[in-house]
């Protein structure tokens, strides 16, 4: 196994429009390399990432979740981040607790013009990833 | 068939069974439940958490996988139980009772595959009650008792340093020869006393429901009652009650997708619950059992009308998990004796 | 200590004049010494009251149950409903409040202290009486008195008490028309939070160890989103009613409906709804335990619910239930929270 492909970890990355998701398509069109393990969703604001989204990514067989959204003070809805920061804050130690690893879930600030700011934040996360190997504790099985 | 068992050759019983996966009492969390045996039997549970119910019935069982390539007419592949042959050890003689009960629901009109495809791979070895382990029991007041043998394969009696076992049925009988040299026959001291400990153990005061044979003419006549909102105003509308009783058995069926290029996923049947507000929800939003009384009314009627009406018998064992289970304290004992005793 | 009479006087007193539709509290119940919830309409009822060891759950629950029968009825609320509470119980009631679920003069709190002690726990309770029944529980001081067939049986409380009585802050009804007994808020029996640190205390690997068979074991009852004041939305994500299903839906469509938690009561559909609840409750559950009480499987709620509620104490000086007015855990923000965590 380890002779073969370095396992490939799948990440679920929820991207606020106004900023990261911006970044990321500017980390690729400046064609800054960086690893494609990360599948986006773009979403309205960081605030309007519902903890629920990221069990839910776990569930359904993501092994990291990134949430991205703009730096405090820059939120198109003002306090947007500020919320999401005590969310993902509390969510973060719920998983933590249970005893998921800690390196499964990530948050960054990252806005349209930090291409190579996202960039690195996907290598440093897949490449934190690769050593944990796949995600089975929340991911839904397909039992008998 | 009736043989006389050492305590201390219960272990070479249960490892003598190879052909079988058995399943015995065991304590985790705080809980009694069956588990597979590994290490000692040790048959001194009060009642197990949850009944066996689970062998022939598991809260979740697949039908069938489908899969659909895009395009393609949808592939269904049916899904038949693989259960191993179970021996299940320290079956309370109403949990025992529960069995037929089962049986019947699953085989009156259609008959469930799935669930007698389980069914036919299980033994029940009962384990009688010398004393009801709960004081909620009351399988004396619906035709029960806690040396019952229905619905066993085999009944176990404790008798201090040794064990009474007679086998029930056929499958019982076969259980036993798989292990003839662990028994010894019974003398007659060991007849007196078996006889002696299941007098004791009906003897013993159990709590009530009075008279259990009119309960279904009288709850019938109780249909629009308004104890039933009365009774069940403290309810919450959860679901331990039935989902802990050994003879409910509703259930719901979905299909659950497990990807989508292709698509792909089971369709599963799951327990479901009467006391769950969405039971009977239409899809228009009107719900036909609208508040918990109603829900409570369906519950205690089925187990002590609806039930009696198509089979003769009440549905209700008289575990006594409902009781003692319940969040709130709604009891069915005292539902029961306080509908019946202002029916009209 | 509190005179049960001067209670049932209350009680009976308010019934009469009308001035409140009912009286939410604790009677004897027809299983051995446990007390069940009474609802009390007529003064003659009041006798039923009873306040003792086993006065467990959190009858705040019945005021959402009376909101909703209200709303349902397109009824107007009328005269108050009264409710017996104890410290959590009317803690919960501020969250409620502050949440307006209903106004402040919707309900009148008759506030009751647990004074040194706390509840029993059945669970530790059942180990100690050894299969002995008891027909009643009294308090006494640092003990508790069970009466069974062999005589009286006398327990230091703090061995049979709730986990979450042990640690409790407030064991004082603050918010309150009405209250009786003596306000003990400082006494601390444990440290807040013991449970959880000793919890804490293993290694990742170990917890998870611990949390998958507790998950493993949840068989989807939903017996700690039923028992709890908090957990009143008309439409759960776990519940399959929030789909509407017309003739015109395909079969399609029906597959591929967003389902966040399958029916199934596997382990990761478990996690995922208990996990969610918990976020929900952060900030909302005041522990009253009621959660960790009813689960017939002993899933240890109680610990996913004080986590939260730890962080929120120690991270955003957060204390549910504190005040009406206060702001809600997750709809705030300080410019100072923490946010290393993020890059
Ligand atoms: S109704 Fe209650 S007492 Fe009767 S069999 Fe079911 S769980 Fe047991
Ligand atoms: S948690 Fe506190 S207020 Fe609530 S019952 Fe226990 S001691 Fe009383
Ligand atoms: S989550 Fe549990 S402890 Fe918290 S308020 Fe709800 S029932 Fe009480
Ligand atoms: S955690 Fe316990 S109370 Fe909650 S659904 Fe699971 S089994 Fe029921
Ligand atoms: S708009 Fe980007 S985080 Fe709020």
């Amino acid at each position: 196994m380890s002779e073969q492909q370095p396992y490939e970890p799948k990440i679920v990355a929820f991207l606020c429009k106004w900023c990261s998701s911006a970044g990321s398509d500017l980390a690729g069109v400046s064609r800054i390399q960086y690893p494609a393990n990360a599948t986006p969703i773009t979403v309205p604001c960081t605030g309007a990432v519902s903890p629920m989204y990221i069990l839910s990514a776990f569930n359904k067989g993501a092994d990291g979740v990134l949430v991205s959204g703009c730096h405090i003070g820059d939120c198109h809805y003002l306090e947007g981040n500020y919320l999401a920061r005590r969310k993902m804050y509390l969510i973060m130690k719920l998983l933590d607790f249970i005893g998921v690893e800690h390196d499964r879930f990530r948050m960054s600030w990252v806005s349209a013009a930090e291409g190579a700011k996202f960039a690195q934040v996907v290598t440093d996360f897949v490449n934190d990833l690769q050593p944990l190997g796949p995600q089975d504790k929340l991911k839904r099985a397909e039992s008998k | 068939m009736e043989k006389i068992l050492d305590k201390k050759r219960l272990d070479d019983w249960a490892a003598a069974l190879t052909n079988y996966e058995v399943q015995a009492p065991s304590q985790e969390d705080g809980i009694w439940g069956f588990q597979p045996v590994n290490g000692p039997v040790r048959l001194d549970h009060t009642n197990t958490k949850q009944p066996p119910k689970e062998f022939a019935f598991p809260q979740r069982e697949v039908f069938f996988t489908f899969e659909q390539i895009k395009g393609e007419a949808p592939r269904l592949t049916q899904v038949l139980p693989q259960a191993p042959r179970h021996a299940v050890f320290g079956v309370r003689p109403c949990d025992g009772r529960g069995v037929p009960r089962m049986d019947k629901v699953f085989n009156d009109h259609v008959e469930d595959t799935y669930y007698n495809t389980r069914r036919k791979n299980v033994a029940y070895v009962g384990l009688a009650c010398n004393k009801p382990p709960s004081a909620n029991c009351f399988c004396l007041s619906v035709g029960g008792s806690p040396v019952s043998t229905d619905g066993l394969d085999v009944l176990m009696t404790d008798l201090g340093d040794r064990y009474f076992v007679a086998a029930v049925t056929d499958a019982g009988k076969a259980l036993m020869a798989e292990a003839a040299k662990v028994f010894s026959e019974p003398s007659a001291t060991d007849q007196k006393q078996v006889k002696q400990a299941h007098a004791a153990a009906v003897a013993h005061p159990q709590r009530a429901v009075n008279n259990p044979d009119q309960a279904p003419a009288k709850l019938k006549a109780s249909f629009k009652s308004p104890l039933w909102d009365e009774l069940a105003r403290a309810c919450i509308g959860c679901g331990i009650c039935t989902f802990l009783c050994p003879t409910c058995h509703c259930f719901d069926i979905n299909d659950e997708v497990h990807g989508k290029a292709p698509l792909k996923g089971q369709r599963v049947r799951t327990w479901d619950n009467c006391q769950f507000p969405d039971f009977t929800m239409h899809s228009s939003g009107h719900n036909p059992r609208e508040g918990t009384g109603a829900r409570l009314r369906q519950r205690v009627g089925h187990k002590f009308q609806y039930f009696y009406e198509n089979f003769g018998m009440h549905q209700c064992v008289g575990c006594g998990r409902c009781i003692t289970e319940c969040p709130v304290g709604i009891d069915i004992i005292n539902v029961v004796n306080k509908v019946a005793e202002n029916a009209a | 200590m509190i005179n049960l009479k001067d209670v049932r006087d209350a009680a009976r007193d308010m019934l009469a004049k009308g001035e409140v539709r009912a009286v939410i509290g604790y009677r004897r119940g027809s299983r051995g010494m446990f007390a069940e919830p009474a609802f009390l309409d007529r003064p003659e009822e009041a006798d039923e009251l009873v306040w003792d060891p086993t006065c467990f759950h959190n009858l705040s629950l019945y005021l959402v149950h009376d909101r909703k029968h209200l709303a349902h009825a397109g009824k107007k609320s009328g005269a108050p409903v009264a409710i017996v509470a104890k410290g959590c119980d009317a803690r919960s009631i501020v969250v409620l409040l502050q949440e307006h679920y209903f106004g402040r003069d919707d309900v009148y709190i008759i506030g009751v202290s647990c004074e040194g002690t706390g509840v029993v726990d059945e669970r530790k309770l059942a180990r100690h009486l050894n299969g002995a029944q008891a027909s009643n529980a009294a308090f006494d001081g640092d003990d508790f008195v069970f009466t069974t067939a062999q005589g009286e049986k006398r327990l230091p409380a703090r061995e049979v008490m709730a986990d979450r009585c042990l640690e409790c802050r407030n064991p004082f009804p603050k918010e309150h028309n009405l209250v009786y007994g003596e306000d003990k808020t400082g006494r601390q029996l444990e440290a807040p939070f013991a449970a959880l640190d000793r919890f804490e205390a293993q290694g990742a690997g170990e917890r998870w160890e611990n949390w998958a068979r507790h998950f493993d074991r949840c068989i989807r009852c939903f017996a700690c989103r039923s028992v709890c004041p908090m957990c009143y939305c008309d439409e759960c994500v776990v519940d399959s009613i929030t789909f509407p299903i017309s003739t015109e839906t395909t079969a399609d469509e029906k597959a591929n409906r967003i389902r966040w938690i399958e029916r199934s009561a596997a382990r990761s559909e478990n996690i995922t709804y208990l996990m969610t609840r918990a976020m929900h409750l952060a900030g909302r559950c005041t522990d009253c335990g009621e959660c960790d009480r009813a689960c017939p499987v002993n899933v240890p709620i109680r610990l996913l619910n004080t986590k939260m509620e730890k962080e929120a104490r120690d991270q955003f000086g957060f204390e549910p239930g504190a005040s009406i007015g206060g702001p809600s855990l997750v709809a705030s923000f300080l410019d100072k929270d923490p946010g290393e965590f993020i890059r």
